[in-house]
């Protein structure tokens, strides 16, 4: 099965700055309905990535494919196969939503009929059914995010990428936003290429997850193995001397790293039990003030990958080399 | 089945062609400026000259109508270059009236709404987005420019005969190639202000403002330097002295010729391409 997006050694030079830096990477599995969700800090070169995978920007060196074709050479074959959501408001003025989507769908290919039948399906889709017949214009802001997201999809994409999907939306907006998205992959078949600040957002839809720094890749995981993994983490703040507790919690299997005196933070395996921690601590004659159990969350992965936070146990550092493979 | 009892289902039909896709957005643009009341009542008002140009025609070609009159008015009747050259003239203002009020509507609101992304990211290039726009306007400039002239000048040769069309064929050609040549030169600078200038009025303006200006500038640098080649910098002027030499009408000696104006014409319409080229990105890129 080959990838839904190839990067490889991919720079992209706006002006003077080298925004993307070589950067590397295979992600999604083509017809596989795969969400991709795409972190990063400010400025590590997100939009860039998708802009250029759109076409907007030739690289400066290396090349992104997108399922096989080209994203610059190909472009054309490329963007008859993908939907994009922009960040910014993105419509034509006076202009009902029906007859906007069936603009937009006739523009992807769609034959007249087809478009204006696909039109009425995907606004009542989203949500937007009873108002379609008004001026986006008119639209409250989440009601413009679903009718961008109705003109991404409505003429059926392979892949759609979606840049801050759920910016600007209520909880419940949200909450249905997130659901279009998984269904678009569940049951649609569609692969995502998801890019949000709100990490919550990815870690709900996506199956894998690519962290930008500086524009390189800093990390890449596939989120299903590591749910799969199950590992726990527990912050543990003890009194005494701790100067053992590395060791003896190696004896019963975890791994913990001081991260300030007195602060610990340790990863359970799945067959390690939170409750083996008490003899521990109580063998090295240690006073437990506070413990917290929690399982690895992407933003856990999120702070460490940027460098935010220490890395967990166990984990090998992430050595970022030059053209930025992981 | 009703659609909002059917639920979404991805579209995996047939898909239309490169060109199909291309008249999409004229089709749309034409709905939306043929729905304008002033618009149709601009095109209804320029249609007359052409009217009152074929009873011209009408009678030149029937003698009978007009025998007691002396043999001056047999010269004032004559269907040649001189008279397609006066219709165009007047068409021609027409035409540029009607490209200062569909053209402002055509890109500014594209620009305003942040649309170029939902354009490029779609099977259509940037070069696609203006050819298509730029059919909106050749399309509705040709129902005042274009179609009349030819049809005058097919009105003619069949009332006239094959003799007359052996002899004047050159003035249909010159008809087409003319008037094309100036609806794409007025659709460029049309499409130019629409994309620099965001208030429609302003925009409309700057349409008309544009042939002034350079006829001005022209005339300052002929006044200046005390030349005549300037002339052809006035695009009034260069698009008459072209169709002047397409219908073999005499221009003055002292001024630039049809060649030299329909390169000037084509330099300043590449000129516009590439301001427009340069303003519809579907991202800002700030350096």
């Amino acid at each position: 099965m080959s990838a839904v997006i190839e990067v490889d050694a991919l720079r992209v030079r706006l002006g003077r700055r080298e925004i993307l830096q070589g950067i590397s990477c295979r992600l999604g599995v083509s017809g596989a309905g795969k969400a991709i969700g795409l972190l990063g800090p400010n400025g590590a070169g997100k939009s860039t990535l998708i802009q250029t995978l759109l076409g907007f920007h030739k690289p400066s060196a290396g090349r992104a494919r997108i399922l096989g074709f080209d994203c610059h050479a190909q472009a054309r074959e490329v963007k008859a196969r993908i939907g994009y959501m922009p960040e910014n408001d993105s419509f034509i003025g006076n202009m009902t939503a029906v007859a906007f989507l069936r603009l937009m769908g006739e523009i992807s290919g769609l034959p007249k009929a087809a478009a204006l039948e696909k039109a009425h399906e995907v606004l009542f889709h989203v949500g937007l059914g009873e108002s379609r017949y008004r001026e986006i214009g008119t639209y409250s802001l989440g009601m413009k995010q679903m009718a961008k997201l109705a003109q991404a999809i409505v003429h059926g994409p392979e892949l759609v990428i979606l840049d801050e999907p759920t910016n600007g939306l209520d909880p419940a907006a949200r909450q249905r936003m997130l659901q279009l998205i998984k269904e678009m992959k569940e049951q649609h078949g569609m692969n995502v290429l998801l890019c949000s600040h709100l990490l919550t957002d990815v870690e709900q839809v996506c199956d894998e997850v690519v962290i930008l720094k500086d524009g390189q890749i800093v990390h890449q995981a596939d989120l299903e193995t590591e749910r799969k993994s199950n590992r726990r983490f527990v912050q543990l703040d003890v009194i005494g001397d701790d100067r053992g507790l590395a060791a003896a919690l190696r004896e019963v299997g975890a791994e913990g790293v001081s991260e300030a005196p007195g602060e610990w933070r340790i990863v359970l395996p799945a067959d390690v039990e939170i409750g083996s921690l008490w003899p521990v601590a109580s063998r090295e004659r240690l006073q437990i003030r506070k413990l917290t159990h929690r399982r690895d969350t992407l933003e856990e992965i999120f702070l460490k990958a940027v460098g935010h936070i220490r890395r967990t146990p166990g984990d090998a550092p992430a050595e970022v080399p030059a053209h930025g493979r992981l | 089945m009703a659609v909002y009892r059917r639920g979404y289902q991805r579209y995996d039909g047939p898909t239309t062609s490169h060109f199909a896709r291309l008249m999409v957005m004229p089709r749309f643009s034409w709905e939306r400026i043929l729905g304008q009341r002033f618009v149709v009542i601009l095109l209804v008002v320029s249609l007359f000259w052409p009217m009152l140009c074929a009873g011209f025609i009408y009678l030149s070609n029937h003698s009978e109508l007009w025998q007691g009159f002396g043999g001056g008015i047999k010269k004032f009747l004559a269907i040649n270059g001189n008279f397609f050259s006066i219709f165009m003239n007047v068409q021609s203002t027409f035409a540029l009236i009607l490209a200062s009020v569909a053209g402002p509507g055509l890109i500014a609101p594209d620009l305003a709404n942040n649309a170029l992304p939902l354009y490029f990211s779609r099977p259509l290039t940037r070069w696609d987005y203006i050819l298509s726009r730029m059919i909106v306007l050749l399309g509705i400039l040709s129902l005042v420019t274009i179609l009349p002239g030819m049809l005058l000048f097919g009105m003619q040769a069949s009332i006239a005969g094959g003799d007359w069309f052996v002899h004047n064929w050159f003035l249909g050609t010159g008809i087409f190639i003319g008037f094309t040549l100036y609806i794409a030169m007025i659709s460029l600078v049309a499409m130019a202000s629409s994309a620099y200038v965001k208030w429609r009025v302003v925009a409309g303006a700057l349409v008309l403002a544009f042939f002034f200006l350079l006829a001005g500038a022209a005339e300052m640098v002929n006044s200046i330097f005390r030349v005549d080649w300037a002339s052809a910098l006035n695009p009034t002027y260069a698009i008459n002295a072209v169709w002047k030499g397409l219908l073999d009408v005499e221009i003055a000696d002292d001024k630039p010729g049809a060649w030299e104006c329909a390169t000037v014409i084509l330099g300043l319409s590449g000129g516009l391409l590439a301001l427009l080229a340069r303003k519809l990105r579907a991202v800002e890129v700030v350096k």
